[in-house]
């Protein structure tokens, strides 16, 4: 789905990967008009990621390169060479935004940097997407996704007691970063244009995602320690249990809704003790003791049985579900949006998360997205139609491996 | 920082005013990014039933006290607090009233919540056509799952987040962090500022219905994609990365230390050697390419682990990253409390606040280089603003306010 709030804009992305990929995707899924460069002859990273359609490898078929990169046009260049500098500089004076996630020793090396290429667009909004950010000491340290996960927090209360600390079962920390980046450069524009973004993929994590964990840790009010799948300091239940056909989330944060857990389960014996008076006490000293009770009553019931008992006594309860059945769920089907790609033929992607209505309650108006790119499929729009190269300087563009 | 040296430089969004019903993360968190960029943020609350972060123990004396939640202030710096009881109607007329000022207007109640008190945005947006008005719920507005109890580990679950997130082969053990309330909280951010921009430039409104769901499923690409390209669908598999290993978080000396090591290329895997002083193990044929080493991945963990386990955790770090190989320790807050990278960088800023004096927060690091963002003041004490807010800006009388909180409607 496409959204026309930030129709008008150009943006030119440089982006492998994550972080500034889905950056641009949420530009281009609001309207604004997105232009990727990728090396000629090899591409965005994302597209040996994979998963490939039925398991035939190639580049035009990786499932995450085609998610992160709808709605957008893609052209080649290489910008270690001047006339691929000349070229750049020409998209950038003729667009608004320009994000990246060169890492800093590559931008170094490159000239990618705000104070050349303001030269080109005094206006411009430039977002540097990297792992440590631009200042510092670590600014040239390399990172992948656990590296910024462990960094930025996410590891350190993942996992068993004297066992490794875990991180995210897929990649997630760069769209934490392309999230805070999208909204910079929004924000960036609204305030007139013309700066320069840095933002830090540990620090999208950490600051955000921990901040609030973090204050109370210096109370040590709530201590972050790996203690599988129950956490410390909360009220009992708020963990994973099984139940007859997978895992359920069971929740209660409240003493009402654990309450109500309770009645529903026929008021058991064991909930009487004393020593399951206090639940966080419960939660801290007795948590698997609990599970054991928990599980007896889950294990008779289906997660769709438990979903429906969730809904009608409105108790925290939610099946650990695969993505097999978050693609079958009903109430998501449009969410995810059919388009139909040369090479892959309909696939059905996620779409933005938000449903926009405006004044009169109308719909807000949308259409459906864009394939992702092919590599260097807009070559000859771009340079020509907008740049206004002509048609021979494309092809020896092309044969000097320029794009 | 005390609270007269705090930033008062205009942010890239001053002059933007913001009624905000948001409260505990996913609805509070937006405000604050929006304070942070100067905007004026009026946190709407009620003693009737507080904002949750306000409970829980206190960390000085033995009594419930509002003021001394460390999350309560982290998430609420820079905003306004007014007290408004939405079961009088005086409260309601009010917010009516405030809603004329306002150009965003936020809420995480439940749905139908809103519509119940009158002010849905049928209602605001008569008001204030060009109002932006974001509900972020947990399951939207609208659908089968609308009115389901859910937190953020339910909607990880819901999502497919916590069917990976476990070791190999065993239970999904689910995340413990608030992944959906952040998630959900950026998405509706960057909605919000597009839909100013939209309205910068048309003079247009706009409602925005953010799902926490929605907002953790569009960040599923690699799982969801899986499925629809496959038909598999994943299990936890530990640290795991499907090209590259070594991927894990390795042991190191001291007291539950640990090192994250990523290698994709085969420079890197170079790399590694070399900076290991080349063992007589990396030379098996077990590991000698990308693809054995991701078939053999355990047993080089294993080998790599051996290697790790008699070092510090910032040696490995430093002598990899010289090598250019991706490494950096499993770090807590206070260890990024003592980073000199983060020191360096401003990660933290100390806000004084009321109640507990001096505090960690953490800044939002949305570099902006022309107007940054910055902490302009420490959380609001509960109605801390009645008077500025109701008799600046509404223009009623000292009586009239002192009248109206005797009635518990600055409540």
């Amino acid at each position: 789905m496409t959204y026309p709030l930030l129709q008008g804009l150009r943006v030119v992305e440089l982006g492998e990967s994550i972080s500034a990929p889905y950056c641009a995707k949420l530009l281009a899924d609001m309207g604004a008009e997105v232009v990727k460069i990728e090396r000629p002859g090899v591409g965005d990273q994302s597209r040996e990621y994979g998963p490939f359609l039925d398991d035939q490898p190639h580049h035009e078929r990786s499932g995450l390169f085609l998610y992160l990169n709808t709605n957008k046009q893609g052209v080649t260049l290489d910008l270690g060479t001047p006339t691929g500098q000349e070229i750049f500089g020409g998209m950038l004076a003729q667009s608004d935004i320009f994000v990246h996630n060169l890492p800093p020793p590559e931008m170094d090396r490159l000239g990618v940097d705000y104070d050349n290429l303001r030269a080109h667009n005094d206006q411009l909004v430039m977002a540097s997407i990297t792992p440590f950010g631009l200042t510092g000491p670590y600014r040239n340290y390399k990172a992948y996704d656990i590296n910024l996960a462990a960094a930025g927090g996410i590891c350190e209360g993942l996992g068993s007691p004297g066992r490794e600390p875990l991180t995210f079962g897929t990649p997630e920390v760069g769209y934490f970063a392309g999230m805070a980046a999208a909204s910079s450069i929004v924000i960036a524009v609204l305030a007139g244009g013309g700066q320069h973004i840095d933002i830090a993929e540990v620090e999208a994590m950490a600051g955000l995602y921990n901040g609030p964990e973090a204050l109370m840790a210096v109370y040590q009010w709530r201590i972050t320690r790996r203690t599988g799948h129950h956490a410390l300091d909360f009220p009992y239940p708020n963990c994973i249990l099984r139940c007859k056909d997978g895992y359920i989330f069971v929740g209660s944060p409240e003493g009402r809704q654990w309450r109500k857990l309770l009645e529903i389960m026929g008021d058991p014996d064991w909930a009487k003790e004393p020593r399951f008076r206090n639940r966080t006490t419960m939660n801290n000293e007795y948590a698997d003791e609990v599970d054991g009770y928990v599980e007896e009553w889950l294990m008779r019931h289906t997660k769709a049985e438990l979903l429906a008992v969730a809904l009608e006594h409105r108790v925290p309860l939610a099946p650990v579900r695969g993505f097999d059945e978050v693609r079958t769920d009903e109430s998501l089907a449009d969410q995810f949006a059919a388009v139909d790609r040369r090479d892959t033929g309909p696939i059905s992607y996620p779409g933005p998360p938000y449903n926009l209505i405006g004044p009169g309650l109308a719909r807000q108006e949308n259409t459906a997205p864009l394939p992702a790119p092919f590599l260097g499929q807009h070559n000859a729009d771009i340079y020509c139609g907008r740049l206004g190269y002509t048609k021979e300087e494309l092809v020896k563009l092309y044969q000097t491996g320029i794009i | 920082m005390s609270p007269d040296s705090q930033n008062a430089d205009p942010g890239p969004l001053s002059g933007y005013r913001v009624l905000d019903f948001g409260w505990v993360l996913a609805g509070a968190i937006p405000g604050m990014i929006l304070a942070d960029m100067g905007a004026e943020v009026m946190k709407v609350e009620t003693r009737q039933r507080m904002d949750y972060m306000r409970l829980g123990r206190p960390i000085i004396g033995d009594e419930p006290d509002p003021e001394q939640h460390p999350m309560f202030h982290n998430v609420n710096r820079g905003k306004l607090s007014i007290t408004l009881n939405t079961t009088k109607p005086d409260a309601i007329h009010l917010i009516k009233g405030l809603v004329t000022h306002c150009d965003v207007l936020i809420e995480n109640f439940s749905p139908g919540v809103m519509e119940r008190l009158g002010l849905d945005y049928s209602v605001i947006s008569g008001i204030k056509p060009e109002i932006v008005m974001a509900s972020i719920s947990s399951n939207g507005q609208t659908g089968s799952l609308r009115d389901l109890r859910a937190y953020a580990p339910s909607i990880g679950a819901l999502a497919g987040l916590d069917s990976t997130m476990g070791y190999e082969g065993e239970r999904p053990l689910g995340l413990k962090h608030a992944y959906a309330d952040i998630a959900g909280a950026l998405h509706s951010v960057f909605a919000i500022v597009s839909a100013l921009h939209q309205r910068k430039r048309t003079g247009r409104g706009q409602y925005i219905d953010v799902s926490m769901l929605r907002a953790t499923v569009a960040t599923m690409g690699a799982g969801l994609m899986e499925y629809e390209m496959t038909g598999r669908v994943m299990k936890p598999k530990g640290n795991y990365d499907p090209v590259m290993a070594p991927y894990g978080n390795y042991p190191c000396s001291g007291d539950d230390a640990w090192v994250s090591i990523a290698v994709r290329t085969e420079e890197e895997w170079l790399g590694l050697k070399e900076a290991m002083g080349h063992p007589p193990w990396c030379d098996d044929e077990e590991f000698a390419s990308p693809y054995s080493r991701l078939a053999n991945r355990h047993n080089l963990d294993e080998r790599l682990s051996g290697w790790t386990r008699e070092r510090d955790a910032w040696e490995i770090t430093e002598n990899l990253q010289a090598h250019g190989v991706a490494a950096i320790p499993v770090m807590g807050a206070e260890d990024r409390l003592f980073n000199p990278h983060f020191q360096e960088r401003g990660l933290y800023s100390d806000i004084d606040h009321p109640s507990l004096g001096a505090e960690p927060i953490y800044n939002l690091m949305w570099n902006l280089s022309r107007t940054p963002p910055s902490i302009r003041r420490h959380a609001p004490l509960m109605g801390e603003h009645n008077r500025q807010i109701f008799g600046g800006l509404l223009g009623m009388s000292d009586e009239d306010i002192s009248r109206l909180e005797e009635e518990q409607v600055l409540w």
